[in-house]
């Protein structure tokens, strides 16, 4: 079957790019040329098609060589900017990550802000720490540095252009503020991110072309894939790449700090891939459109690993500006730019036919049968492990009276108030019964949250805790499916519970 | 246009805005209320009679002809802001770039921090 295709090498390519008679499209209309032509005179009429994406992208960051200090320092701790840049690699060289945080600024600073301003050729402070040896004698240095001044600075993504991407929504009754962008409360909005029938892994989903080797354009400047990405993940479509390029030679505009309100700092990277067309296998692969990029809904309430898929749905769909979710429309947005994706695609197109970029063929092809595991860790400790199960209840229609002579007998201060049909109906804490007393209500009705904030038999307490933070409480109860109190939880018990388990904790000083 | 109203004291205590529109029978349409902050769009041939009577109350009225400013240099036409804006300011033009239609703002400063450039911010 091979022989009946046509089949062009990428030196035949490069040749043509040489004496400018190459014909380049970008990913979004070969669909169309595909439909028009047929696959195999498409392979015969193209050559490259080029795909691009522009999205935030945190696992990303730059190798930084700062030249040795007179006397001479080995940094063993290094800020740009207020931003820790990990310096355990030699005497002066650093890597900064794209969502460490500025230790002065908190959230709304960080790695890929300091790695636009270092591009944009502004000025940075740096401070560094070291320890005295002989050939090191010098312990701490401050100075300002800008990109000129370095010897190399050179970008390495662990995880970048990922082949597609979820899209997230929010159950809860409060808004999210989260890595994919503000989740407004009731599934009131939906975000996405990827570049859907732009997106490079997308149109060579086997990994024909785009591997070990690959020349590709990277924030304005060229760069390479290293290889897979971390949590490559090529069986359920969702591949990496590791991606490098001199930041030296990056362009400000394809490359910009930001960041997720309450959740951190990130870097957008600009990434361009071209796909030789090599043969109509190739023409057909490139020919995806929004419509055949499918992803799923997830829920973001849910504070697990595992979140709820609530539906699948296409980027035509989220493209669309409205998805239906649960019988209602609900407005979409993207957290990456088509628009800059449209730019990088553009740009890559035309360094090709000016002749300025050339393509490389893989050294290896990434793997397609990696698997993502989900970390090792320690059984986590549940709700059921701590919870108290002879939890002391009071009817709604009892009075203040009753429920304070309850709380005394139990010595309890959380009280749960039950309906007539044995549901949880509030809770009365020994403070609601002190308003009630100086107030001079009488009804337990009156005084009661109505609104209470419960816990589930199998929740990890980790998360129990952070709603007991949120909501400045001591103790709630837990509740089966039914609403019916099965037991109590208490920030004590808790403590005493994480606290023999716990052997270190860490506090963000923000 | 719309009128950003400071009053003197908590909104509930004071039926300006009714008064007003009694006195004026112009259509004036609450936007947006806080405690002791109103915007209020009132149609363009009552404005000015409305804004005196206001200030008359010892209300403080400022014109608001934008409410949110847009940074479109430091935008990248990402579209964050589109699902969050109760109002629709936001929507994509055919080539993927934004429009700002932001004379329907109502300044509720959600799209302020779902920015991820910090493009947007509302006027004080
Ligand atoms: S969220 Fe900010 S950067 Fe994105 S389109 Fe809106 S204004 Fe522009
Ligand atoms: S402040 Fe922002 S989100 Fe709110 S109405 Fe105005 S434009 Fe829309």
């Amino acid at each position: 079957m091979a022989d009946t295709m046509t089949e062009k090498s990428i030196e035949e390519i490069n040749e043509r790019i040489e004496d400018g008679s190459v014909r380049v499209v970008t990913a979004d209309r070969m669909s169309e040329i595909v439909s028009e032509l047929g696959a195999e005179e498409a392979a015969k009429e193209v050559d490259v098609v080029t795909t691009g994406t522009f999205g935030p992208m945190c696992s990303s960051g730059v190798f930084l060589n700062f030249g040795h200090a007179d006397p001479p320092i080995k940094m063993q701790r290094v800020w740009l900017n207020d931003v820790e840049a990990y310096a355990g690699i030699a005497a002066v060289d650093a890597y900064l990550g794209a969502t460490q945080l500025s230790e002065e600024k908190g959230l709304n600073y960080g790695g890929g802000y300091v790695i636009e301003d270092l591009v944009a050729g502004k000025p940075i402070d740096m401070r560094a720490a070291g320890y005295v040896t002989d050939c090191y004698p010098r312990k701490d240095l401050e100075t300002t540095i800008t990109l000129e001044d370095l010897n190399q600075a050179i970008m390495v993504n662990p995880r970048n252009a990922y082949q597609r991407y979820a899209s997230a929504t929010n159950s809860t009754d409060r808004t999210l503020y989260t890595y994919m962008g503000t989740l407004l409360p009731n599934y009131r909005n939906v975000n996405y991110s990827g570049a859907g029938a732009l997106s490079p892994l997308y149109n060579d989903p086997d990994f024909e072309t785009i591997g070990v080797g690959t020349r590709i354009f990277l924030c304005g400047a060229g760069g390479y894939v290293v290889g897979m990405g971390t949590q490559h993940d090529p069986i359920h479509r969702f591949g990496t790449l590791m991606v490098t390029g001199n930041l030296k030679e990056m362009n400000p505009e394809f490359l910009k700090g930001a960041t997720f309100h309450g959740y951190g700092v990130t870097l957008y990277v600009g990434i361009g891939i071209p796909i030789p067309i090599l043969n109509e296998r190739m023409a057909k692969k490139t020919a995806i459109s929004d419509a055949d990029v499918v992803t799923d809904v997830i829920d973001y309430g849910v504070g697990r690993r595992e979140r709820p898929v609530l539906r699948t749905v296409t980027y035509e769909e989220l493209k669309s500006g409205m998805i239906e979710l649960g019988g209602k429309e609900v407005p979409t947005s993207p957290l990456s730019s088509f628009f800059m994706a449209n730019k990088v695609a553009d740009e890559l197109t035309s360094r090709i036919e000016q002749g300025e970029f050339f393509l490389s063929p893989q050294v290896e092809r990434l793997s397609r049968d990696t698997v993502v595991k989900p970390m090792k860790q320690p059984e986590l400790p549940l709700v059921k492990d701590v919870m108290i199960r002879e939890v002391k209840t009071v009817d709604d229609r009892a009075s203040i009276a009753e429920a304070a002579k309850l709380m005394m007998e139990s010595q309890s201060t959380h009280i749960p108030v039950l309906s007539g049909d044995g549901k949880l109906a509030g809770m009365v804490t020994a403070w609601d019964i002190s308003t009630a007393v100086a107030k001079r209500h009488e009804e337990l009705s009156e005084i009661m949250t109505k609104k209470v904030i419960t816990a589930g038999l199998e929740e990890p307490l980790e998360l129990v805790i952070r709603k007991m933070e949120r909501s400045n409480i001591s103790a709630l109860p837990v509740i089966d499916d039914e609403r019916r109190v099965i037991g109590m939880v208490s920030s004590d018990e808790i403590s005493k519970l994480i606290g023999k388990r716990k052997k270190w904790q860490w506090k963000l000083r923000i | 246009m719309k009128l950003l109203l400071r009053y003197p004291l908590p909104l509930d205590e004071m039926p300006y805005t009714a008064e007003v529109i009694l006195e004026t029978g112009a259509k004036i349409n609450i936007d947006r209320a806080t405690r002791d902050e109103l915007i209020v769009d009132v149609p363009g041939d009552d404005v000015e009679h409305v804004a005196e009577l206001f200030r008359e109350k010892g209300v403080e009225v400022r014109k608001l002809l934008k409410l949110i400013t847009w940074d479109e240099e430091r935008c990248i036409h990402c579209g964050a802001c589109i699902s969050v804006c109760p109002t629709r300011v936001f929507t994509f033009n055919p080539s993927w770039n934004i429009n700002l239609e932001e004379e329907k703002c109502v300044r509720c400063e959600i799209c302020v921090k779902a920015c991820p450039l910090s493009a947007l911010a509302c006027v004080e």
